[in-house]
């Protein structure tokens, strides 16, 4: 079956949604005398939080596709319905007025940030890698053997001009495949941003 | 039937993480304001229209020793509040499991909470000409979920329950609690007619910023108790003068002899 990256998300999407309501995740209705709930006829979606690598259980209550409250799940064994200060403000991230939803292009010299679109991102990225990628190409590498004083020329097949940069705030999931990338790719270097 | 609840904030479990605090504003929808370095890791000085919760630190040397004391601050939600004494406009009222809330359409933003409040708790938003306070999540609790932050507590330093079950277990963790901290004492029992959020503190609540005994101010219980009673009767008395005033100068004649004096005068002009 041939899926794109979007229609992947897509289905992604309608999957986690016919879960939820498989689920019985419905919100029962308020029964109080006067008080009634914000969270009222909301849904409720199961996520993670990408906060450490603890992976807290989170209850995302959207309501009219809008995020209007957040919090622990209580059926995830890792918290048991708690949440942290960071993970419990994570619904302020989502809405962040600083957040860039689109990717952004700043030409050299230039002094604003433009919106492109993903397309065009993405092939700017693929070519800059194919460039950098061939330029920086190392096949073999010579060596002195400690021992003998010999030089030797091994394979290598490795590219030195690009560094792959991993982040706490992405999943396990998404790790794999970044380490996956920068092996195809050729670059011994993969760091991770908490050790800069 | 509704039972009293009840919260107990176990300041031997906190770790002063401050997630009661976000989740307070997460589910109530409050801002975020600018923090500050108050003292230790302490970043919120005192109440606020928008903060309702904030956890104080407190470093105490004891030989040499440092005890790091961590209190989460809300409203007590006592069961004889001086706020609801207090309110001009009836806007704050006792519901039976045990909350004081204020009904903001009937809030007049006078203050009269905030200046009478022993733990002074509400703060009026200068603004919105209304008092803001913990509300204990009363929405939640009243739809059987616990209160946001209770919910979110990591450590388990927070704990939801019905008053009598959860007193019996507050005992048996104070008993545990002293055989390290022989200071450590129950908090809100008997205070103010005993609250709905009750403290075990490792320590006199005076380390924590606490009154040792908070009371009704005497001002508060001498003007609704004494000279408001009195002077209702006063003013009932005033007005009773008046009218007993007015007709015994009708009886006396006084109104008809002044009457009767100007048109004497008129009668001397014509002449």
């Amino acid at each position: 079956m041939d899926v794109s990256r979007r229609g992947f998300l897509k289905l992604s999407g309608i999957s986690i949604a016919a879960l939820a309501t498989g689920l019985g995740f419905d919100p029962k209705v308020a029964e109080a005398k006067g008080y009634s709930l914000r969270i009222e006829g909301s849904k409720k979606i199961p996520s993670i939080c990408h906060f450490c690598s603890g992976g807290c259980g989170m209850l995302l209550h959207v309501k009219d596709g809008k995020l209007i409250h957040l919090e622990g799940d209580p059926d995830n064994p890792v918290n048991e319905g708690t949440l942290c200060p960071k993970a419990a403000s994570l619904s302020s991230v989502a809405y962040a007025p600083h957040r860039p939803t689109k990717p952004k292009y700043r030409t050299p010299g230039a002094k604003d940030w433009v919106d492109i679109s993903w397309d065009e991102a993405l092939d700017r990225i693929a070519k800059k890698m194919k460039e950098v990628r061939d330029t920086t190409w190392k096949a073999t590498e010579q060596v002195t053997d400690s021992k003998t004083g010999q030089t030797q020329n091994l394979t290598v097949n490795r590219t030195e001009g690009m560094v792959f940069l991993g982040s706490a705030e992405i999943d396990n999931e998404e790790c794999y495949i970044l380490k996956k990338l920068s092996q195809v790719v050729g670059s011994p270097y993969h760091e991770h941003q908490a050790r800069i | 039937m509704t039972t009293r609840k009840m919260v107990l904030i176990d300041t031997s479990k906190c770790t002063g993480c401050k997630a009661c605090s976000v989740a307070c504003k997460e589910w109530n929808q409050l801002p975020a304001e600018k923090t500050q370095l108050v003292m230790s890791y302490q970043s919120q000085k005192d109440f606020t229209p928008k903060t309702w919760t904030y956890v104080t630190f407190t470093e105490k040397y004891e030989n040499n020793k440092m005890n790091w004391l961590m209190r989460k601050a809300q409203c007590f939600h006592c069961a004889d509040p001086a706020c609801v004494k207090a309110c001009s406009s009836n806007a704050i009222s006792k519901t039976e499991s045990g909350y004081s809330v204020i009904d903001q359409n009937k809030c007049i933003g006078c203050g009269y909470c905030e200046a009478n409040c022993p733990f002074g708790v509400p703060k009026v938003d200068q603004v919105k000409k209304k008092s803001f306070k913990c509300e204990g999540c009363i929405d939640r609790v009243e739809n059987n979920l616990k209160p946001a932050c209770v919910k979110t507590c990591q450590p388990g330093a927070l704990e939801f329950g019905e008053r009598e079950a959860l007193l019996t277990k507050a005992k048996k963790r104070l008993a545990e609690v002293q055989k390290t901290h022989p200071k450590a004492m129950l908090y809100g029992l008997n205070e103010m007619g005993g609250t709905t959020y009750i403290y075990l503190l490792l320590d006199r609540p005076e380390v924590y910023g606490l009154p040792a005994n908070p009371q009704i101010p005497a001002s508060l219980f001498l003007w609704k108790d004494v000279i408001r009673p009195v002077g209702s009767v006063a003013f009932g008395g005033a007005a009773a003068a008046v009218v007993v005033g007015v007709l015994a100068n009708v009886m006396r004649g006084a109104y008809r002899s002044k009457e009767e004096g100007e048109t004497g005068h008129r009668k001397g002009g014509e002449s």
